[in-house]
């Protein structure tokens, strides 16, 4: 089975870093990442030909700086609210519904949005990111090494 | 829109990048006030680009904007080269020539597809759009899936390309790894082709301004990196005279300054402007795309820039091939940086147009001053100056309708915001 996993995001803006130090935490622990800016034609290349796709991302959703929230892109539409600043607005969720129409969804689509609090330029992300930063890492390389991809524990919404 | 003093109001605008609004004030038919607000906090990046060393300033530069930090790259390193007198070999010029294609061709087709395009057919959004027209938005993925290619394979990475340098690359590719992109772009010059016939055929808001068009002209090429700043009304400068000619302005509303030329006003950078003053440096293949286009000199319809875009994609597709073609790799990747003070300029073109950089270095290479003058900067007071005219053609319309053409109006610059300081806000008060 093809896993790949993508993080997102602007490492120079705070929480927005969160996706790509979850990506480079796990690459550290020996698992293969790839990093993307978000944008939504990017993302959509980026995971064409893989079965499973992981990515993660921050997102501002109004719930509690850090907490993990996971979603099965592939059963649920993804709301484009959870990004408010993305490039050029066209960004994961367009991405993930512009796949939707053309028909390039990867089999499986799983989204970790971790909930961000702090997006200044030149910001360090918080701690409450940096601690989700770890648990999702950690989640991701268990789901990956034990293949348990259908993430029981987080049926989403 | 409620009667009495009439408001319509956007929350934002969509697809464009950053965060900023539109403030429109209508008396009857006349247009008291045009506001272009930028919200986002000024990026501060002059400033702490200051101790830096100046070999440290691409790869700090290419994080002001995730969409075309190449020109950010380009900008700073001639700007850098000129203030040391550093001379780079040709095959590293063609090497930015094509690294510059690869830029263009990934935002063109990004703007073209995906954020434009929609107004004309009359959709929402690049989603809805791909659900009746599926063809065009995969040929749009396709084509900026070829720039992403470039580059990624001469940036080192995909995002935050790392390999510019002050005096050359850091790693040069090699003739294989280069003519691996061949296919892919001879299939996007025809899909550019295509593209520009499709673009052609939308309906055009009959809109035309008399533009001082500003752009780097090169007196054999088309410019990328080098040139004199020209306008059609008379401008003829080298980088370095930038500032006797342009000023910028602190409005109150906005967090990014207003660039003005000085006793003339507002002017138009990019796709336009380059396309009005460097026609001839065309290749055939572009200049004929144009013509069939429909395209006449001087084109002073801003709607009309989504073809112009389509136009400088084949040419950009034709110049990294013609660049491949010639490739031969450079004795060395770069030039070393001597240890020696100056103070040097130079603007190169971004996707949305001139981008000005000017540094002064002192001997141990540590950056003393630095000034960045982005497209949109340039171009915010040209935007206001655009929606005050068009506004009262629109009056009879539906508040609905006002609004989305103004949105698509201002569209028509592919704004980037956050180069400039990040969305709009539209809102028009009438009295």
């Amino acid at each position: 089975m093809s896993v790949r996993i993508i993080g997102c995001g602007n490492i120079d803006r705070g929480d927005d870093g969160a996706g790509l130090l979850v990506a480079r935490r796990l690459r550290e622990l020996g698992t293969g990442t790839q990093e993307q800016s978000g944008e939504a034609l990017s993302l959509i290349e980026s995971w064409a030909g893989a079965e499973t796709v992981i990515v993660v991302d921050a997102v501002v959703s109004g719930k509690a700086p850090g907490e993990i929230t996971v979603w099965d892109a592939r059963a649920h539409r993804v709301s484009s609210g959870f990004w408010p600043g993305s490039t050029h607005h066209f960004g994961l969720a367009e991405a993930v519904e512009l796949a939707r129409v053309l028909d390039r969804l990867p089999p499986r689509l799983w989204i970790y949005g971790i909930e961000g609090r702090r997006f200044e330029q030149g910001s360090c992300p918080s701690p409450e990111v940096m601690r989700a930063i770890g648990e999702v890492a950690e989640r991701i390389r268990r789901s990956v090494h034990i293949r348990e991809l259908s993430f029981p524990e987080h049926r989403a919404r | 829109m409620s009667g009495g003093g009439k408001t319509i109001r956007v929350d934002y605008l969509a697809r464009v990048e950053g965060e900023g609004g539109i403030y429109i004030k209508l008396k009857g038919d006349q247009v008291q006030d045009v506001q272009l607000k930028i919200f986002e906090p000024p990026r501060l990046f002059e400033a702490f680009l200051r101790g830096r060393h100046c070999s440290e300033v691409p790869d700090i530069t290419a994080r002001i904007c995730g969409i075309c930090p190449i020109a950010y790259q380009m900008s700073a390193v001639h700007a850098i080269e000129r203030a040391l007198g550093i001379e780079i070999d040709p095959a590293v010029r063609l090497l930015r020539r094509l690294f510059y294609c690869g830029e263009w061709i990934e935002s063109h087709a990004l703007h073209i597809f995906m954020l434009h395009a929609p107004d004309f057919l009359g959709y929402p959004d690049a989603i809805q759009m791909a659900r009746d027209h599926r063809g065009t938005v995969e040929q749009g993925l396709r084509l900026k899936k070829t720039g992403n290619r470039i580059v990624t394979l001469m940036g080192g990475r995909e995002i935050h390309p790392i390999s510019a340098a002050v005096g050359g690359f850091h790693k040069v590719p090699s003739k294989t790894g280069l003519r691996s992109l061949v296919e892919d772009l001879k299939w996007a010059l025809d899909a550019s082709l295509s593209t520009a016939r499709l673009v052609a055929g939308f309906e055009f808001p009959d809109f035309e301004q008399d533009y001082e068009f500003v752009a780097l002209s090169h007196p054999d090429e088309y410019p990328f990196n080098e040139g004199r700043l020209v306008s059609n009304r008379g401008l003829d400068i080298d980088a370095a005279q930038y500032e006797e000619h342009f000023t910028e302005q602190h409005v109150k509303y906005s967090n990014a300054l207003h660039s003005y030329l000085r006793g003339r006003g507002s002017y138009l950078v990019g796709p336009l402007a380059r396309f009005n003053l460097n026609f001839s440096r065309l290749p055939e293949i572009a200049q004929q795309a144009a013509r069939d286009c429909g395209l006449a000199l001087p084109c002073r319809n801003p709607f009309r820039s989504i073809v112009v875009r389509a136009v400088e994609m084949v040419f950009a597709c034709h110049e990294a091939l013609r660049a491949i073609a010639e490739y031969e790799p450079p004795a060395a990747p770069r030039v070393e940086i001597p240890g020696r003070a100056g103070v040097g300029s130079a603007a190169t073109e971004a996707p949305r147009g001139l981008l000005y950089h000017r540094y002064e270095i002192d001997e141990r290479g540590i950056i003393l001053l630095a000034k960045i003058v982005p497209p949109t900067s340039q171009n915010q007071k040209r935007i206001e100056d655009d929606l005050r005219h068009f506004v009262p053609g629109l009056m009879t319309r539906p508040a609905e309708e006002i609004t989305l053409r103004c949105e698509q109006a201002v569209r028509n610059y592919d704004p980037c915001i956050s180069c400039a300081t990040h969305f709009l806000r539209l809102k028009i008060d009438r009295e």
